[in-house]
Order: structure tokens, then C-alpha cells, then sequence
């Protein structure tokens, strides 16, 4: 008797998973669409399939569908953008590093950009943006060790703040949006401008 | 037209008032505008929340009527607001004579940008907010990305005119992205650096993403 009632809870409890997670990309898709405006509870029931009332069972208001949202794209990120190459040599890895990145940039642009516009005193979405951040820091700093190693604390914090603020998701719009480049065009920028910032010598390098 | 003839002719005294009137209606009207203007801009700085038109009548000390009479919605007080900005900053910027070795024009130029930055960015921000489908705020946002790149174009000329054209592009476009408004916002909250630490980032990077200065001939 017992194990048919939890395996009908657990349906149950799938289900509503389920719901919730199809609430999450119907949130995402209609804030890609309508960047930087954030979509209504009513766009985001009918997107998604749902009434309005399944969305505020399981979210108590739409800033909290919102952070949902922000952690499910976050950790997609997370899992397309390890490091990759980290262990190349200099143009190898600052080339695959900006193809990464321009990637990430290319796909959560409108995502972040109505995440920017919207985060008005909200302390979450605000501990989100410095998350992304910090992510992106810290994927440089594994990337461009050799080089890094080379500078004394405070230089390399300014360098890696400033090579942080080059490769910002608006930097990147900036390029494709206002200044018409390509996709490749926008990565050689990128590629051109980490190495000129980045120390030429190396760790281990002669 | 009648009161300009008048008034030309030296008669009627009267008349002489007519306009002195008119001038100060208009005098006011256009002081009580700028007011109007001022309140959205503080209330801005002070919160990243839009004002709204009750927000900005009350900051300013006049009636909603008032601000509709001068103001028919609210996006065109923020289009008022983002022309008296860029005058403003225009005039700023302009006062900052850029000359000097790469040190000096490196120094002066930062310095002014961060200053920019530091007082315009949430109405930057709130310009970003509210452009939706607007074109006259979009193409001040152009215009003001324009300027920008104007400006580091006339500052850096010697070091830029070292490089190809393509390189010399690519550079101009790294150095927009270094001092755009967001990534000093970066700075100071973000990373929490002062201003002068900010001024210390920008300047270093800049200077590393130049070229040699050519020597003089």
C-alpha cells in the first residue's frame, strides 16, 4: 500500500517540477524576445502553457521567477563555458577564451541585458550580476595563469578588472549592435586587446 | 507684432510693459521647466527607480498640471532631460583642454571621462531603461557613444595614427569599451575602488593598449 502512495506523490512532485521548469524557459524566451522589458504574468502563462495561477503557486511574485531564471541560466553558462585550452600557448588561449566568451555573450545577451536594466534595489538579482562577474574573472584568471603570475597582486587585481570590463557582455553588444561588426570581426577586437593588456612574458618563458 | 512696433517707436509706455511681461512669463516658464528637469535628474541619482511624474512634481515644487503643461508625457521630459545632460557634459568635456605628452593627455583625459561618468550614469542608466522603441532616445544614445569616440579619437590622435586602419579601429573600439559607463560603474561598485583607483585602472590599461607615442617632428 505504501509504495503506490509515494510513487503517486512523486508523479506528483515531477509534474510540478516539470511545470516549474517549463514556467523558467517560457520566462527566458519571452525576456530574450521583449529585452529589457520583463514579460507578465499572463505572457508568461500563456508562453508557457499554464494560467496564472499555476505560476504564483509555485513563485510567489515574478522577481522570484525572475532569480529563478537567472540561477537556471547561470548554471548553463557555468557548464558551456569551463575553461577550455587553459593549458595552450598564449594565442591559443586567449583565442579560445574570446570564442567562449563572445559565445556566452552572443547567446545570454538579451538575458543580461534585461537583468541590468531591471535590477533596480533588488539584492538578489544584484548577488546574481556579481556571481556572472566574478564567474567570468575568474575563468581569466585560470586562463591567462602563466601571465598572471608574473604581476605583483595589485597590478594583476587592475589587470584582470580591467580585461573584466573589455570583455563585458554590453562591450560585446556595442561591437555586434552599434558597430556592425561580425561575429569574427567582434573576436579579433577581443583577441587583439588581451594581448596587448596581458604581460608578454610568461611564467616560464624565456 | 503690434508690441514691436510699438516698442521700437518709443511711445506708449504701456506697451513698453506688454512684452517686459511676456518676457518674464516666458522667463519663468522656462525657469519652472528647468527646475522640472533638475528634479528628475536628482531624483535619478538617488534612486535607480524611474521617477515618476508625482515623484518629480513634488522635488521640484510644482504641481503635476504643471509639469504636463510644460512636459506633454513623460518621455519627452526624458528626452529634455538627456539634451540638457549632454549639453552640460559637452561643456564639461570642452573645458578640459586635451595637449600635452601621452602622460598629461592620458591623465586630463581620464580624469574628465570618470568625472562623467561618475555624475551621469544613472541617468546613462535610466536612458538605457527607457529607450524601448523610442528613436529620439536611441539616437542620443548614438550620438553620445559618437562623441565618446570622438573624443578618444582627438586625444590619442598621435599613438592612433601609428596604426593601420584596421588596428587603429580595433583599438579605438577596445578603448570605448574600457571607458564606457558601465565599466566605471564596474569600478566604483563592483569592485569598490575609489576614484582615483578607477582613474588608476583606466589609465594603466589605456596606456597599455596604445601604441608608442611617435616622437615629434
Amino acid at each position: 500500500m505504501s509504495t503506490p502512495k509515494s510513487a503517486k506523490i512523486d508523479g506528483r512532485r515531477l509534474r510540478s517540477e516539470r511545470t516549474k521548469q517549463l514556467i523558467i524557459e517560457a520566462y527566458i524566451a519571452l525576456a530574450e524576445e521583449m529585452s529589457p522589458r520583463v514579460p507578465t504574468a499572463a505572457e508568461i502563462a500563456e508562453r508557457a502553457g499554464y494560467s496564472v495561477r499555476s505560476i504564483f503557486e509555485r513563485f510567489p511574485d515574478i522577481r522570484a521567477l525572475q532569480v529563478a531564471a537567472i540561477d537556471y541560466s547561470l548554471a548553463q553558462i557555468a557548464a558551456l563555458s569551463a575553461p577550455r585550452g587553459a593549458d595552450g600557448d598564449r594565442m591559443t588561449r586567449i583565442v579560445s577564451h574570446v570564442r567562449t566568451r563572445g559565445e556566452t555573450c552572443e547567446r545570454w545577451l538579451p538575458l543580461w541585458r534585461s537583468l541590468i536594466v531591471n535590477q533596480g534595489d533588488s539584492p538578489e538579482i544584484k548577488a546574481r550580476i556579481r556571481i556572472a562577474r566574478d564567474r567570468v574573472t575568474d575563468r581569466m584568471e585560470k586562463m591567462f595563469t602563466p601571465e598572471f603570475s608574473t604581476l605583483p597582486a595589485d597590478e594583476r587585481r587592475q589587470m584582470l578588472i580591467a580585461l573584466e570590463a573589455l570583455t563585458d557582455v554590453e562591450s560585446w553588444a556595442r561591437m555586434r549592435e552599434f558597430f556592425g561588426l561580425s561575429f569574427d570581426e567582434a573576436c579579433q577586437v577581443w583577441t587583439q586587446t588581451i594581448a596587448r593588456l596581458l604581460p608578454k612574458r610568461a611564467c616560464g618563458t624565456a | 507684432m503690434r508690441n514691436g512696433v510699438t516698442a521700437q517707436d518709443g511711445a506708449a509706455p504701456a506697451a513698453t510693459v506688454k512684452p517686459e511681461r511676456a518676457d518674464g512669463r516666458r522667463m519663468r516658464s522656462a525657469r519652472t521647466r528647468q527646475l522640472i528637469i533638475e528634479a528628475y535628474l536628482a531624483l535619478l541619482r538617488e534612486s535607480p527607480q524611474i521617477p515618476t511624474a508625482a515623484s518629480i512634481a513634488h522635488r521640484s515644487g510644482y504641481s503635476v498640471r504643471s509639469v504636463f503643461e510644460r512636459f506633454p508625457d513623460l518621455h519627452t521630459l526624458r528626452v529634455a532631460a538627456t539634451d540638457d545632460a549632454m549639453l552640460r557634459v559637452s561643456t564639461q568635456v570642452a573645458s578640459q583642454k586635451v595637449v600635452g605628452g601621452r602622460a598629461e593627455r592620458l591623465r586630463t583625459h581620464v580624469q574628465t571621462r570618470g568625472r562623467v561618468c561618475e555624475e551621469w550614469l544613472p541617468l546613462w542608466r535610466a536612458l538605457n531603461a527607457n529607450q524601448g522603441d523610442s528613436a529620439e532616445l536611441k539616437n542620443r544614445i548614438r550620438l553620445i557613444r559618437e562623441l565618446v569616440v570622438r573624443r578618444l579619437e582627438e586625444v590619442y590622435a598621435p599613438e592612433l595614427s601609428t596604426l593601420e586602419e584596421r588596428e587603429r579601429r580595433q583599438t579605438v573600439l577596445a578603448l570605448e569599451a574600457l571607458v564606457d559607463f558601465e565599466s566605471w560603474a564596474r569600478l566604483r561598485e563592483h569592485f569598490a575602488l575609489s576614484f582615483e583607483e578607477a582613474c588608476g585602472v583606466w589609465t594603466r590599461a589605456i596606456d597599455r593598449l596604445l601604441p608608442e607615442t611617435p616622437p615629434v617632428s
